[in-house]
């Protein structure tokens, strides 16, 4: 299988927009607003219990030079809500230029988001900018995921071209609490080996928490640890809880995030991850 | 010889109280597990946390404050980076010492900030070159690592001092780059330093603070 066949011959540049917009009204969590164009969808199942999910696509099959991609969600004051991806988002070898994406939540007074996207996979030559911002209103909280895979280990593949920018970020009253820009060029990954680096890993995940009880789960995170195959560890201080987990591919590291999002969350995983 | 670089030069010397032998970043977990063991892998960790971590991070936001950029948006922008309580602790605790000091040296009113800001902020009337601070600043790091490595791999002396000038190319190549960078460019990649300064948080056997 070469999945770069059909991207390469798609010449046309992908743009999409998903917008959702969820409120409190006759005592439950309804979808307010949707707007959607070009290869950005979103949907909501039907879920048990009052926590809507919110799942967002990208239609495109994958994203390279040029794509164009937002989505966002609104949650309303004092709603509680879960929002995830389809699928895992793939970023391949860019033509002209990067792909860029951008995730812009915000979450009213008293809400909470459990924002829980899939894995990104970065192809050899990928160039991905993404900005995550994820923005609380006072007495609101969230809690963050994003897990990154470098290639297919299975392949063999081992990447050394990149041009990936991460930047997540959670802000409270407008204020920075979380900010995390990873960054991985040609010269990080050339380095990546190293002890202090990615030692060798090819799949990567930060979890961070902000909000009423963050730091309290420190010690159920740390006790959910432990997945064969991943090195993780947590540190809790500022009103937040922060995870790192680095891992030799994405099977283990998706186990031990779904094992430690089950703890933290007290419910069921979003219905489209498969573990 | 300025007067300015001399005030600096005191400022970022290891004597100066802000207690930067207590940190190490979390090197003292990566010696304790074997990662760190000789002067190859020390110079290596060092390097990396310099040029992919905190050193670079370090930099640009020194830079900023230097050029006159709100301290206390650089303040809560340089907390909200901190990716593990004692990397907050580290930059929290020496930023607010130096500040004191010199504040206490100098007569002006310097308020307690995370380091690179306190120290962009101190230093802005010298009217140093900006990527001059910035190597400085990133050499007095480097040096506190080594010297912490030098203590507890163990290294010799000379061996420490080998090791630190190795990184002189490297520190300058990284001032110069982050002298220039806006605040978009931040951006990291030394995910097992930031691993090490979790797991000195619960390391049986500590000597430094983190």
């Amino acid at each position: 299988m070469n999945a770069l066949t059909p991207l390469s011959a798609r010449l046309e540049r992908s743009d999409g927009h998903a917008l959702v917009t969820l409120a409190r009204s006759r005592g439950a969590v309804r979808l307010r607003d949707l707007a959607q164009r070009g290869s950005a969808k979103a949907f909501l199942p039907r879920v048990e219990g009052d926590v809507p999910e919110v799942v967002f696509l990208n239609t495109s099959g994958g994203l390279t030079g040029g794509d164009r991609l937002s989505y966002r969600l609104e949650v309303g004051e004092g709603c509680r809500a879960t929002a995830t991806t389809q699928t895992a988002e793939r970023a391949y070898a860019a033509g002209a230029g990067a792909a860029r994406v951008e995730v812009l939540h915000e979450v009213g007074r008293d809400g909470w988001l459990d924002w829980l996207p899939q894995e990104t996979i970065l192809f050899e030559g990928a160039a991905l900018e993404r900005e995550t911002q994820i923005s609380l209103a006072p007495g609101a909280g969230c809690l963050m995921v994003e897990s990154v895979v470098l290639g297919r280990a299975a392949m063999g593949e081992t990447l050394s071209r990149l041009a990936f920018r991460d930047r997540r970020s959670i802000l409270r009253g407008g204020k920075p609490v979380v900010v995390e820009p990873l960054a991985l060029d040609d010269r990080a990954l050339a380095a990546a080996g190293g002890a202090a680096m990615l030692g060798g890993a090819r799949a990567l995940a930060t979890l961070a928490m902000v909000g009423p009880g963050a730091e309290d789960a420190l010690g159920p995170a740390r006790a959910a640890l432990g997945e064969a195959g991943v090195e993780a560890a947590a540190s809790a201080f500022d009103g937040k809880l922060v995870l790192r987990l680095l891992a030799a591919d994405g099977w283990p590291l998706r186990r031990q995030v779904a094992r430690l999002l089950t703890v933290l969350r007290g419910r069921a995983l979003p219905r489209v991850w498969q573990v | 010889m300025s007067a300015a670089l001399l005030s600096l030069v005191q400022w970022l010397s290891p004597a100066f109280p802000t207690g930067a032998f207590a940190y190490s970043h979390g090197l003292e977990w990566a010696i304790s597990e074997g990662e760190v063991r000789d002067a190859a892998s020390a110079r290596r960790w060092i390097a990396d946390v310099l040029a992919f971590g905190a050193g670079r991070t370090d930099a640009i936001l020194l830079a900023h404050a230097l050029r006159g950029h709100d301290p206390g948006a650089l303040s809560d922008l340089a907390r909200a980076l901190a990716p593990a309580a004692e990397r907050l602790r580290e930059t929290e605790e020496q930023g607010a010492a130096f500040a004191a000091t010199v504040a206490a040296l100098t007569g002006r009113d310097l308020p307690p900030r995370p380091l690179p800001v306190a120290l962009g902020q101190a230093a802005a009337p010298l009217g140093l070159p900006v990527a001059e601070v910035l190597a400085l600043m990133l050499h007095a790091f480097a040096a506190n690592l080594v010297s912490a490595a030098v203590r507890f791999v163990p290294l010799g002396q000379t061996e420490g001092q080998a090791t630190l000038a190795a990184l002189h190319p490297r520190i300058g190549e990284i001032a110069a780059e982050s002298a220039e960078a806006p605040l978009d460019a931040l951006g990291s990649a030394a995910l097992r330093g930031d691993l090490a300064a979790m797991r000195h948080e619960t390391q049986e056997v500590r000597i430094f603070k983190t």
